[in-house]
């Protein structure tokens, strides 16, 4: 547990967005506020119907300097980070690199490039020339995209707790922050749709065929959806949203099926409260988890009545982006953000008709209000809990 | 920022079952995969080897603090993670193929830690990172930034293992796990060490025997070989280069 009296809350300072709603933070928040849904059929060569939620545009290429890091990941994360990348070449300047940090979350960082990789060895017996496993494959590629994209030089890591990874960055950022190990902290997670996720929540029988449905009675499963979204946390500074709490537990009971009492959502939800030392009364909004699968979602619900209440507006929008697994929590947290900035709750797409054991507030439709604190949620497989507190300046 | 203690240290590696077996250098073939006591039969026969290796060094570096497992916050740090994220490829070649359900969910990164908590029924905090070369140093930082934040104790414990074909390294390296219990105050009278916080440096490559120099985690045997030998000063945790890390060794309870 935090202890008390110790500083927790942050400026975000700069953030931006783009997933299955569109290619930057301006487009998703149009389609969140007009509560239009970026799943779709899914392309992808699998054995099995499903929709999620892929980027609408191409991604173009990255620089020369970046050539031999080509992968979809590497194109999705420079084109999300380039909107902020001024305010963050700008922290450089101000701060320094060396005190700079980078904590970005992914599940699957570059195997999409490993599957083709992959297919290619066993038809022909070698690997693709432009194929290098340290550059494309591996977590810490990523990472150097990023500091070369931004001349960031201080700490760096991929946090990878399955789909809590981007949200328990946040939880990293504030340690950095509050130890003084850094002064400013470029937070995200980025995942592309690949066979791995897709075939493997497909060998779970996780996936819905149609759009996913969260919180209805008539939910079926997930829908999977790619995307990135980055934020950056400053130590001092104005922002119009701070990082008021983060709390972070694990369920200790499953790798794949959540704590049937969500016990590790509450302790996580719990803890996120008490690092900004306000009551569960005191939070306007939650960004549900909100997967659309059976098992999920009542649990959840039940952990955040328990926590908060039953009159606070819920929403889960991965009826809108799908779930973007290691991008869920960063791309949720600015979507918590644009609740905040712009005064609204996104409908819960797909939850009419709501299921009866899920007896707190959840949005069926858009409401316009004064929104100055969201809690988002994130859980992942292993029991990872993360749960954001954002509130406004 | 306060010295971090060094209470106990585990190890795995083929050959050497523990620290305490490592220490003897003497190998036993017989050591060829690990068989965590932690883990009830359900969760040993479903572990990969990677979450074996995890949970035997986290128990053994536990154990040598007197700390109870099931309630130290678990920071995991692995350059490449899960070895079955990559034998599920060739699953996907077939029109109709599908990995295993529980091939698939012992895919993900933080899978040896989610072993270790749901062994142990801990509910605390847990993470996984992942840094390339630079995991040992930076994973060190995040236990020590945690301990900042909420005090008391965390188990630190780096592991890798080689990526499988196609995908092997050119200079492959054996499977590896350190653990470090690590707290605020010291939890018995005679640490085994105590640490400053790590910092960048224009590093050098970790000292350790050859089959682990290019070891993505081969810092932490670095690390752990200089508690063990009572040595003071800095301990290279890599990577060579501008990059590197490295961080500052106290033997036994500082001033």
């Amino acid at each position: 547990m935090h202890r008390a009296g110790e500083r927790a809350d942050y400026p975000i300072t700069a953030f931006s967005a783009a997933n299955g709603l569109g290619m930057s933070t301006a487009a998703v928040l149009e389609a969140l506020r007009s509560g239009r849904s970026g799943l779709t059929r899914c392309r992808l060569d699998i054995p099995f119907e499903t929709a999620c939620g892929a980027l609408p545009d191409d991604l173009p290429p990255p620089p020369a300097s970046l050539r031999a890091y080509d992968t979809r990941l590497c194109r999705m994360a420079l084109h999300t980070l380039d909107e902020i990348l001024g305010a963050v070449q700008d922290a450089v300047r101000r701060r320094g690199a060396a005190r700079v940090a980078i904590a970005v979350g992914t599940s699957t960082g570059g195997i999409r490039e490993s599957e083709f990789a992959y297919d290619e060895w066993a038809r022909l017996g070698r690997l693709p020339a432009s194929f290098d496993f340290d550059h494309q494959h591996t977590f810490h590629a990523l990472l150097e995209v990023l500091r070369a994209a931004t001349g960031a030089d201080g700490p760096a890591c991929v946090i990878s707790t399955a789909c809590s990874s981007s949200g328990k960055v946040f939880g990293t950022a504030q340690r950095l922050l509050g130890a003084g190990l850094a002064d400013a902290v470029l937070v995200g997670g980025v995942d592309t749709l690949c066979q791995t996720t897709l075939r493997g929540f497909g060998s779970l029988q996780a996936l819905s065929r149609a759009p996913c449905r969260p919180f209805s009675a008539t939910r079926d499963g997930i829908s999977i959806g790619e995307g990135a979204a980055f934020a950056l946390l400053e130590r001092e500074g104005d922002g119009p949203v701070r990082l008021l709490g983060v709390g972070e537990s694990d369920d200790a009971y499953h790798m794949s099926a959540p704590h049937p009492e969500g016990l590790g959502a509450r302790l996580a939800m719990e803890e996120a409260l008490a690092q900004a030392g306000l009551p569960g009364s005191a939070v306007d909004h939650v960004n549900a988890h909100g997967t659309g699968t059976p098992a999920n979602d009542v649990v959840e619900a039940r952990a955040i009545g328990g926590v908060m209440g039953e009159a606070v507006p819920v929403a889960s929008t991965k009826g809108y982006t799908g779930h973007l697994l290691g991008a869920a929590g960063a791309t949720e947290a600015v979507f918590g953000v644009l609740s905040i900035l712009h005064g609204f709750v996104p409908a819960s797409l797909g939850a009419d008709p709501l299921d009866p054991l899920v007896t707190i507030s959840v949005s069926r439709t858009a409401l316009s209000r004064r929104i100055r604190t969201v809690m988002s949620n994130s859980f992942g497989f292993g029991g990872s809990n993360v749960c954001l507190l954002l509130g406004a300046a | 920022m306060k010295p971090l203690h060094v209470g106990g240290i585990g190890l795995w590696t083929p050959g050497f079952a523990s620290a305490a077996a490592w220490r003897t250098g003497a190998p036993d073939p017989a050591v060829v995969a690990a068989r965590p006591d932690i883990f009830p039969p359900a969760l040993r026969r479903r572990a990969t080897p990677l979450a074996a290796m995890v949970a035997s060094a986290a128990a053994e570096a536990a154990a040598q603090a007197g700390a109870d497992l099931g309630r130290l916050s678990l920071v995991f740090g692995s350059a490449l993670g899960e070895q079955s994220a990559l034998s599920m490829l060739e699953e996907y070649r077939h029109d109709e193929g599908m990995p295993s359900p529980t091939r698939f969910h012992n895919s993900v990164h933080n899978g040896p830690a989610a072993y270790v908590s749901i062994a142990t029924g801990n509910r605390r905090f847990s993470t996984t990172i992942a840094a390339g070369w630079e995991t040992p140093g930076v994973a060190l930082l995040e236990a020590a930034a945690l301990l900042v934040q909420r005090g008391g104790e965390v188990l630190l414990v780096l592991a890798d293992q080689p990526p499988l074909p196609p995908f092997q390294f050119q200079d492959p390296f054996p499977p590896l796990a350190v653990a470090f219990h690590l707290s605020e105050a010291p939890r018995t009278a005679t640490p085994l060490a105590a640490l400053r916080i790590p910092r960048r440096t224009e590093g050098h490559r970790p000292r350790v025997p050859a089959p682990f120099a290019n070891h993505t985690v081969a810092g932490a045997l670095a690390l752990a070989t200089a508690v063990w030998n009572g040595s003071e000063g800095e301990v290279a945790l890599g990577p060579a280069g501008a990059r590197g890390w490295a961080v500052d060794v106290l033997p036994g309870a500082p001033p």
